[in-house]
């Protein structure tokens, strides 16, 4: 997209840039003041409430994927493409009686790591670590890039400077404030998405009818409303363990089971995927406007910006820009947290400083998140990939690690033997049918294969875990 | 068998309405939260 093309002045992109820049540093140095030790720095004293515990679970989940890529759903793959996309609430509510169980198992636990290295060894969490290290990474990147190609699509802000900003907005106020700051942003974030969202949709409904937007669809693109449209059908499975793979490994999310308050983790992610569940929809139906309102979609990645700025204007460039850059920031900041915390938990202090003091890894934590920063800013300055295709390439990876995750926390006789090769084949299965099928099948497959290895192995097992192993001091 | 306009029309104004109350639901929440000294 040229210059010309652009939804807003560059001069309006930089000030709300500026604005929202100073805002998050500011409260990031601020809730920093609160912290003296790893813990508080990396779990936020263990002690978040239900309020920001909720809005935080939502927050993350809402990406730049879920406002620019559901809208691209909708346009390709319809209402079901709506839907189908919704389902990845379902890894925030199924993980919402996981947290307890894992707060329960685990009070001193730090990282989704510790779990892997006490309960299947030192193997499996290797696996686990690359795995998990990969998709955190090739996460952190493609939310970083998304960020500089919006930003230079919707204002045309270059994009190295725009990338540069959000990532460096996020290592600051994550660096000084560490979760406390990420929570405590997220909050603010996860409402201005919604009010965001809520203004953009009545306001686009005031200009074209749900009859409208219907009657078009039914003439021009009729898969788009078909019941049995078969790739969308797919996209739904696909989407659905997709979330339950990425929430039930990551260690964005089991930071919070151990940062949230005693009682609060089950029912924070149960409102978490609830609060989450309708922004596809609310979000991606505007894509289905763009046939009745005449809009022309060069990119089908753009198309809500394109129709919202078609349709209100500079007030409508304003408010997704405010929505995008809010989205981009809730995620890169969960994400700049969580891979620090991994980091400086399973590598730099059970590989190789042991008896470091909780200073020492606050501080650690700290640097990493500022060498993270500087990696993944290197790694996007030359610009490659598309939103979509990185993201869906880990699909498998995360899809194979569901499996040793839920039967490793609620059954005895799950194993090593099981936990290994139900990452490996899924991984490596579900990888092959990416690229021969689809992605849409991969993560499916993947989850398929490990699930039936997982189970196998734990059946033939005579193996008997003790939960207490599961109580390391910290 | 293609999806019907009355069932498009509430997926989306139920979506948007969904919205409203979350936002006002955290809204309550944090208040709450505050007041009893439990936020963090």
């Amino acid at each position: 997209m040229t210059e010309d093309a652009v939804l807003l002045a560059p001069i309006t992109g930089w000030v709300l840039l500026a604005i929202f820049s100073l805002l998050w540093v500011g409260l990031g140095i601020y809730w920093g003041q609160r912290n003296k030790s790893f813990e508080d720095h990396a779990l936020a004293g263990r002690n978040v409430g239900l309020a920001l515990g909720s809005a935080t679970a939502a927050a993350t989940w809402i990406t730049s994927n879920t406002t620019m890529l559901a809208p691209q759903f909708a346009l390709e793959l319809g209402i079901w493409g709506m839907l189908a996309y919704s389902m990845a609430a379902f890894g925030l509510i199924l993980f919402a009686p996981m947290a307890k169980r894992i707060r329960l198992l685990m009070p001193h636990g730090y990282t989704s790591g510790d779990f892997f290295r006490l309960r299947y060894g030192r193997t499996a969490w290797g696996i686990f670590l690359v795995f998990t290290l990969f998709y955190s990474l090739t996460w952190l990147v493609s939310m970083a890039m998304a960020g500089g190609i919006l930003l230079e699509a919707l204002a045309g802000i270059d994009y190295v400077w725009g990338m540069t900003v959000i990532l460096a907005v996020c290592v600051i106020y994550t660096m000084r404030g560490g979760l406390a700051a990420v929570i405590g942003t997220d909050f603010i974030q996860s409402l201005i998405i919604l009010v965001g969202i809520v203004v953009v949709g009545f306001a686009v409904l005031q200009n074209v009818s749900v009859d409208q937007i219907h009657a078009n669809l039914t003439a021009n693109k009729p898969e788009l409303v078909d019941v049995l449209f078969p790739a969308a059908l797919m996209a739904i499975f696909n989407n659905l363990l997709f979330g339950l793979g990425e929430v039930f490994h990551n260690n964005v999310w089991w930071s919070r089971a151990f940062a949230f308050r005693e009682g609060v983790g089950s029912k924070a992610f149960l409102i978490g995927g609830l609060v989450w569940f309708p922004i596809p929809v609310a979000a991606g139906f505007i894509a289905l406007a763009s046939g009745a309102l005449n809009v022309a979609v060069p990119s089908p990645d753009m198309v809500g910006p394109l129709v919202i700025a078609n349709v209100l204007g500079e007030a409508g460039a304003i408010a997704i820009f405010i929505i995008v850059f809010c989205s981009l920031a809730s995620s890169i900041d969960s994400l700049l947290a969580a891979t620090s915390d991994l980091i400086t938990e399973d590598v730099y202090r059970r590989l190789f400083h042991p008896s470091a003091a909780p200073e020492t890894l606050k501080k650690m934590a700290q640097w990493i998140t500022l060498a993270l920063g500087v990696g993944t800013w290197a790694v996007c300055v030359p610009r490659i990939g598309t939103l979509a295709s990185v993201l869906f390439f880990a699909g498998p990876l995360v899809g194979a690690m569901i499996w040793p995750i839920v039967t490793g926390l609620y059954w005895r006789r799950a194993n090593s033997v099981g936990a290994i090769g139900g990452m490996l084949l899924g991984g490596g299965i579900g990888l092959v049918s990416y690229f021969q099928i689809g992605w849409y099948v991969a993560s499916t497959i993947g989850t398929a294969v490990s699930m039936v290895w997982v189970l196998g192995a734990a059946w033939l097992s005579k193996d008997r875990y003790d939960w207490n192993l599961l109580k390391e001091a910290s | 068998m293609i999806f019907s306009s009355g069932f498009l029309t509430l997926l989306v104004y139920g979506s948007l309405a969904w919205c409203v109350l979350s936002a006002l639901a955290l809204g309550a929440m944090l208040l709450r939260d505050l007041l009893r000294g439990e936020s963090w």
